[in-house]
């Protein structure tokens, strides 16, 4: 028998163990091996190679899975419950918020009418109603969303271990 | 035959989809059972790579939490596994690189994993704790010898079944070249064995 049928059906083995081959070559590899004893053995050997790494099964310790389980959940837990919480925030200040400029719609026609009675120049009543009124309505409505950093819990909350 | 196949797939891209389903949606319950189901996978996996078992659990439970905190990107249209070993992977290499740094042992190229190999002679490796045989403690040394690339292209292939393109996957590198590792960690797994005709 040729030396390249050797050589070939070699890397044929190796070929089929790591990327598999086309139904031609096993055929082809197939009918060598049942010619050939030593390639038979190589494939043997090869497969051997290969189910030896089954050798290594590790003990598992079920306390130390269970406790990973147990962190992960409870992670899983406190982010769903964050994101809850972050979800009912939004809304909350986008109500809020859509409330501030229907009211100060509302306010509107009331304050320039007051603005007539005095003959205050509508400028000056413009931006007493910004400043005492539109302002502060809507710092309120967006204070919610800042309360974690201005209580400095952001911080705590990155730093926390598990 | 291809009906079977059909529907293997399609099972498993459901399974896929409850999985991204479930973690998107943070559903503990699920998850829970997702860490226990793949410990012992991933564990492996991890030791694969570090060599050592107590940083292969520690890293298991980093690997869930960055799951959950990277559970948006996974869409559910691929297969779970890879997704989640390339995570391990990741924080496998910055665990390797932060303790090379610190012993200052090895020089570490960014762009060549090849350099991560830090088994240390005073930790008995925990493929030598595993091996039962002669046999097993040949081969223990010729994967305690092996770089952790190759080591990690053989489980990924013979161990997890994954195909040669997830493992792509997993690793970030072209196909061709998870081919020749693999080639190369059985060449040397066959070599070990080569030692004993009659081995197990």
């Amino acid at each position: 028998m040729p030396l390249e049928n050797h050589e070939k059906a070699r890397f044929l083995v190796d070929r089929s163990l790591v990327e598999g081959i086309s139904l031609e070559d096993q055929r082809w590899l197939d009918a060598h091996v049942e010619q050939c004893a030593e390639c038979g053995r190589y494939g043997e050997f090869s497969a051997r190679a290969v189910r030896a790494l089954d050798w290594f099964a590790l003990e598992l310790d079920p306390a130390a899975a269970l406790r990973v389980e147990n962190v992960v959940r409870s992670r899983a837990e406190g982010m769903k419950s964050a994101a809850a919480q972050a979800r009912t925030l939004w809304i909350g200040t986008a109500v809020a918020v859509f409330l501030t400029f229907m009211g100060s719609a509302a306010m509107w026609r009331p304050w320039a009418w007051l603005a007539s009675q005095w003959n205050l120049p509508s400028g000056v009543w413009q931006v007493v109603f910004a400043t005492f009124w539109l302002l502060p309505s809507l710092l309120l409505a967006l204070l919610p969303l800042f309360r974690r950093r201005l209580l400095g819990e952001d911080a705590d909350h990155k730093g926390q271990t598990v | 035959m291809v009906a079977v196949v059909t529907a293997f797939s399609r099972l498993a891209e459901l399974e896929s989809q409850s999985i991204a389903r479930a973690l998107r949606g943070k559903d503990s319950e699920f998850i829970g059972r997702m860490v226990s189901q793949y410990h012992y996978r991933l564990l492996r996996y991890l030791v694969y790579w570090t060599s050592r078992r107590e940083q292969a659990e520690d890293l298991v439970q980093e690997t869930w939490l960055r799951v959950l905190e990277r559970a948006g990107q996974y869409d559910g249209r691929l297969r779970f596994e890879p997704w989640l070993f390339s995570i391990a992977r990741n924080l496998a290499i910055d665990h390797l690189r932060k303790q090379q740094t610190a012993t200052a042992r090895h020089q570490v190229c960014p762009e060549d994993e090849r350099g991560l190999n830090v088994a240390a002679p005073d930790v008995e490796s925990p493929f030598f704790a595993a091996a039962r045989s002669e046999d097993a403690k040949r081969i223990a040394a010729a994967l305690g010898a092996l770089e952790p690339i190759y080591r990690e292209a053989l489980l990924l292939r013979f161990q997890e079944e994954l195909s040669l393109a997830e493992i792509a996957q997993v690793s970030g590198a072209p196909i061709s070249t998870v081919s020749s590792r693999i080639h190369r960690g059985l060449a040397m797994l066959q070599a070990a064995l080569g030692g004993g005709a009659d081995a197990a």
